[in-house]
């Protein structure tokens, strides 16, 4: 019979299927996840008001752990999914971060003179959605709660980049180099009747 | 000044010296002001004891209002090392002025948003502008420049970043423009920018002098020659009510 074989050359071909996939599965979720957290904020619970407009708006506090092995340098940025055009609106864009910080203090400069902290030493702070190169917190429209993501990438290689770039100038710069990837996504949202 | 004036150090801002001038195309503000604010510059002497005091006796803004904008105007262009800034050119005066002049409807527009630029420094950083940390002034002057205060129940009429944007030129036209219109006192503007001065001819010989940074400068108003004259200035010279 010609087609005596044919279920089991069927079986054969859908395992063969479902290794492949599993091992394409498994190179997608190979990232290495890096804890973020923040002494000040978490995930799905409202921000400080002194990390927005509506208060000081300083930069606020990250800390970050579990690392991969091989870290050369940091990198992280700040955006909001939820607005821009197209989205998403950029509040923070910072890299060449030392592989040896273990976050960031609350407070980075948001003046050209005023030098970086220690531990941070070398980090650069690019452009965010304003143009600005400096953290802006989120001030999003009365009544609509918007969504914040502190990502934070662990790096194979330091990259030496420049200043002033923008979000897509750094996720271009990091292809191919991101070994680690964590969040923090924190909620932000005015209240009272509009001005 | 000259030799100092090309880069900025120390003092820091909401912009740079060189952002704030590029952007604003001050050479042509300096050239072609034709703003019609009237110029009768009040001055008052108040002499206590040892000290004199000179202040300007402001005609349209309040004394509070005045305050917090020579203080937003000192953030804007300070004085420092690089040269003086809007305060030595007594660029308020000017703004002053032609708020009763060529720019009174803006006047409601001042008055309130120098208001709410006060509740949002009171709401945001716990205290009036002039009583905040260098740091906190510049963060709620970013703040107001992008917009981000707008929402922030402080009662900006429309954008926070349009009462900026309105304040910033006309700090910027009272510290370059012509000082016949109540800024740029001494010629300060003009001589941090390296303005010739207005001339009726510039010869070959002028150019070079000037590229090579030898070319004195002329301190004069446009209006000081009797070939810019116009109508309304020799009207407002006889005391005519200036009709710009």
């Amino acid at each position: 019979m010609r087609y005596k074989y044919l279920p089991q050359f069927a079986i054969l071909i859908a395992l063969m299927v479902l290794v492949l996939m599993s091992s394409s599965l498994g190179a997608q979720t190979a990232m290495h996840s890096i804890v973020v957290e923040s002494p000040t904020m978490s995930s799905g619970e409202t921000m400080p008001r002194v990390y927005t407009p509506d208060g000081r708006n300083l930069s606020p506090p990250l800390t970050w752990t579990n690392l991969p092995e091989g870290t050369r340098e940091i990198a992280v940025i700040c955006a909001d999914f939820g607005a821009g055009n197209p989205p998403p609106w950029v509040h923070w864009i910072i890299y060449g971060i030392p592989a040896t910080a273990r976050g960031l203090p609350e407070g980075l400069p948001i003046q050209p003179g005023q030098v970086m902290p220690d531990d941070v030493a070398g980090a650069i702070q690019g452009h965010n959605g304003w143009r600005r190169p400096y953290y802006r917190g989120p001030a999003p429209p009365r009544g609509t709660p918007h969504l914040y993501h502190f990502t934070v990438y662990a790096l194979d290689e330091e990259l030496g980049l420049g200043p002033r770039l923008t979000r897509e100038d750094l996720l271009e710069a990091m292809e191919g180099h991101i070994i680690g990837r964590g969040e923090l996504v924190p909620v932000y949202e005015r209240f009272g009747s509009p001005e | 000044m000259d030799g100092n004036r090309k880069k900025r150090k120390g003092r820091t801002m909401v912009m740079t010296r060189r952002e704030l001038l590029r952007s604003a195309g001050v050479s042509a503000a300096v050239g072609a002001s034709t703003l019609g604010a009237v110029t009768s510059y009040a001055k008052t002497t108040q002499q206590s004891e040892n000290v004199t005091e000179t202040t300007d006796a402001y005609e349209q803004l309040t004394a509070e209002e005045s305050r917090l904008l020579e203080a937003i105007a000192d953030h804007l262009i300070p004085s420092d090392d690089t040269g003086p800034g809007a305060l030595d050119a007594n660029a308020v005066r000017y703004i002053d002025r032609a708020l009763g002049g060529a720019l009174s409807d803006s006047l409601d527009a001042y008055r309130a948003g120098l208001a709410a630029f006060q509740r949002y420094c009171r709401s945001s950083r716990g205290g009036d502008f002039m009583e905040l940390p260098h740091n906190d002034r510049i963060s709620a002057l970013i703040d107001v420049e992008t917009g981000a205060a707008t929402g922030a129940g402080a009662g900006f009429v429309g954008s926070s970043a349009a009462f900026f944007s309105m304040v910033r030129a006309h700090v910027l036209q009272g510290t370059f423009g012509d000082p016949y219109y109540g800024g740029n006192e001494n010629f300060v503007g003009w001589d941090l920018i390296g303005y010739p001065g207005v001339r009726t001819a510039v010869t070959e010989n002028d150019q070079q002098r000037l590229e090579a940074g030898e070319l004195r400068p002329y301190r004069r108003s446009a209006y000081g020659w009797e070939e810019f004259d116009k109508a309304t200035v020799s009207a407002a010279r006889k005391g005519l009510r200036h009709a710009d």
